[in-house]
């Protein structure tokens, strides 16, 4: 047990050494991002969402939660490759990579966490006990994050088009999810689609608690439990399914 | 220590899960709603049976892809698509590649701890100064980035870190073929080392010399079977034949 711990440690401090080496300001870069995306969907959609009140506090709780998307799920997808070498050479259970993968975002995230919670409260966040929901709610985004990630990564070790689809498919998330405008923007009898996006139900829960300071209703929490469930079952089903040509085709 | 070192095969037939790429396949598998399989089978060994007991030192002689690696592999534990019973006991330092798991962004220092805690021992600080000493890198080296050093470099710092403990079996496959003749000597000298210590060794070679040298037992492979088992000089000369 203690041995298996050592190995995903070691595999989580390498990842976050190779995430940052050579870059001049190396984990800022996490801090960096969100805010050059809030700044410019500022400038550009502020005029466009008036209704949306305290615009650069809305966005930016949603910006943090859809990097920790993005970047988790394009990290994590392609660790199996990426550590093909390791694979093919050491006897490790290979799930251990996209596991460490999570965790190294995870971490990545919650070191930017304490300056971006001075930032948000710079913009009109109000501390409250509710804040502590953000723990179960980020265990929940990870353990979807992680399922859905080892189904694109499984099968993206087959077929390499998948990662290229992602790329293309994650932008189009970003704007159905609703990280930009808020859905009260959307006719009311189109927003049952926004609402079938899984993610946006995620993304409702963080907002809850960071903007608009209340607790996730009961719905929200069914659908993202489920999400996560049906997320980490489909990925270790993936994963089981395809483990065994997984040598031959790094 | 050793005496626990033990590996039996048997009957045992692996299999490499090879994906058809190409447009057609896929179009294929959709069309089909998934009726056909989509893995393509390919035998790599077949009934392949063999008891090693401890301190044998086992040199493995075949052409290329007969599945001499693949063998290895499955003694590491790394492949699992076999059928057939396979039983392996004791600590395993498998020498599967020239440059095993480095990381080439990380520099040299940093892979000796990554690596040796990837295979389940991390190292002390005395283990490090010993697996420094051993490669003959200096420290300025070592201060670099893996991705900056020669072949024969990378080639010194992986076998360094992995004859780094005694293991209970030792798989060397093929590794020694870079680097500098000096520390190819001392490479066999250490493998050597191990075997007096009374470690279990599989050893994939091409040279003759080498495989007289340190081998007490040949196993000859062709085309996934056993062809030969036994005596070293019988089984140069039917891996000499096979040509």
């Amino acid at each position: 047990m203690s041995r298996n711990r050592s190995i995903i440690k070691n595999l989580v401090v390498k990842e976050l050494k190779l995430k940052y080496k050579q870059s001049m300001l190396g984990f800022l870069w996490s801090m960096i991002t969100p805010l050059v995306f809030m700044a410019i969907f500022n400038f550009v959609f502020s005029l466009a969402f008036m209704d949306i009140e305290n615009y650069s506090l809305f966005v930016l709780t949603g910006l943090i939660f859809w990097q920790l998307f993005s970047n988790t799920t394009n990290q994590t997808m392609q660790s199996f490759i990426r550590n093909g070498a390791i694979i093919k050479t050491i006897q490790i259970p290979i799930h251990f990579f996209p596991l460490a993968s999570v965790i190294t975002e995870l971490v990545g995230l919650l070191i930017s966490f304490v300056p971006f919670m001075i930032l948000m409260m710079f913009f009109g966040l109000e501390f409250s006990w509710h804040f502590i929901l953000l723990i179960p709610i980020l265990a929940l985004f990870s353990v979807m994050c992680y399922g859905l990630s080892v189904f694109l990564g499984m099968l993206n070790v087959y077929l390499r088009d998948i990662s290229i689809l992602w790329n293309t498919v994650n932008p189009a998330l970003f704007y159905l999810s609703p990280i930009a405008y808020s859905i009260a923007i959307i006719p009311p009898e189109y927003r049952v689609y926004i609402k079938l996006n899984p993610l946006y139900h995620y993304f409702q829960a963080f907002r809850d608690v960071l903007y608009s300071n209340s607790i996730p209703e009961l719905n929200t929490w069914i659908y993202i439990s489920l999400t996560s469930l049906v997320a980490w079952v489909l990925g270790k089903w993936t994963f089981v399914k395809l483990e065994k040509g997984i040598i031959s085709n790094i | 220590m050793s005496d626990k070192a033990h590996i039996v095969f048997e009957n045992v037939s692996l299999y490499y899960y090879t994906f058809d790429q190409g447009i057609n396949s896929v179009k294929d598998y959709v069309l089909k709603l998934g009726f056909v399989k989509p893995f393509v089978k390919r035998k790599v060994l077949e009934q392949v049976s063999f008891e090693v007991k401890p301190g044998e030192v086992v040199g493995i002689l075949g052409k290329n892809g007969t599945g001499k690696s693949s063998l290895l592999k499955c003694v590491a534990g790394i492949l699992k698509s076999y059928h057939g019973k396979v039983e392996v006991e004791g600590r395993i330092a498998p020498m599967l590649a020239i440059g095993a798991g480095i990381e080439m962004e990380l520099t040299g220092l940093e892979n000796i701890k990554l690596i040796t805690s990837l295979m389940g021992v991390p190292a002390s600080r005395e283990k490090i100064d010993e697996i420094i000493a051993f490669s003959e890198l200096s420290i300025e080296d070592l201060k670099r980035q893996v991705k900056t050093y020669s072949t024969g470099m990378i080639s010194r710092l992986s076998f360094s870190i992995a004859v780094s403990e005694n293991p209970d079996i030792l798989l060397v496959d093929e590794v020694l073929a870079v680097g500098d003749s000096g520390f190819q000597e001392k490479c066999m000298k250490r493998i050597n080392d191990i075997k007096e210590a009374g470690s279990t060794i599989l050893f994939v070679s091409h040279s003759p010399d080498d495989v007289r040298n340190i081998c007490t037992r040949t196993i000859c492979i062709d085309r996934g079977r056993i062809v030969f088992d036994g005596d070293v000089e019988a089984g140069l000369e039917v891996y000499r034949k096979q040509f």
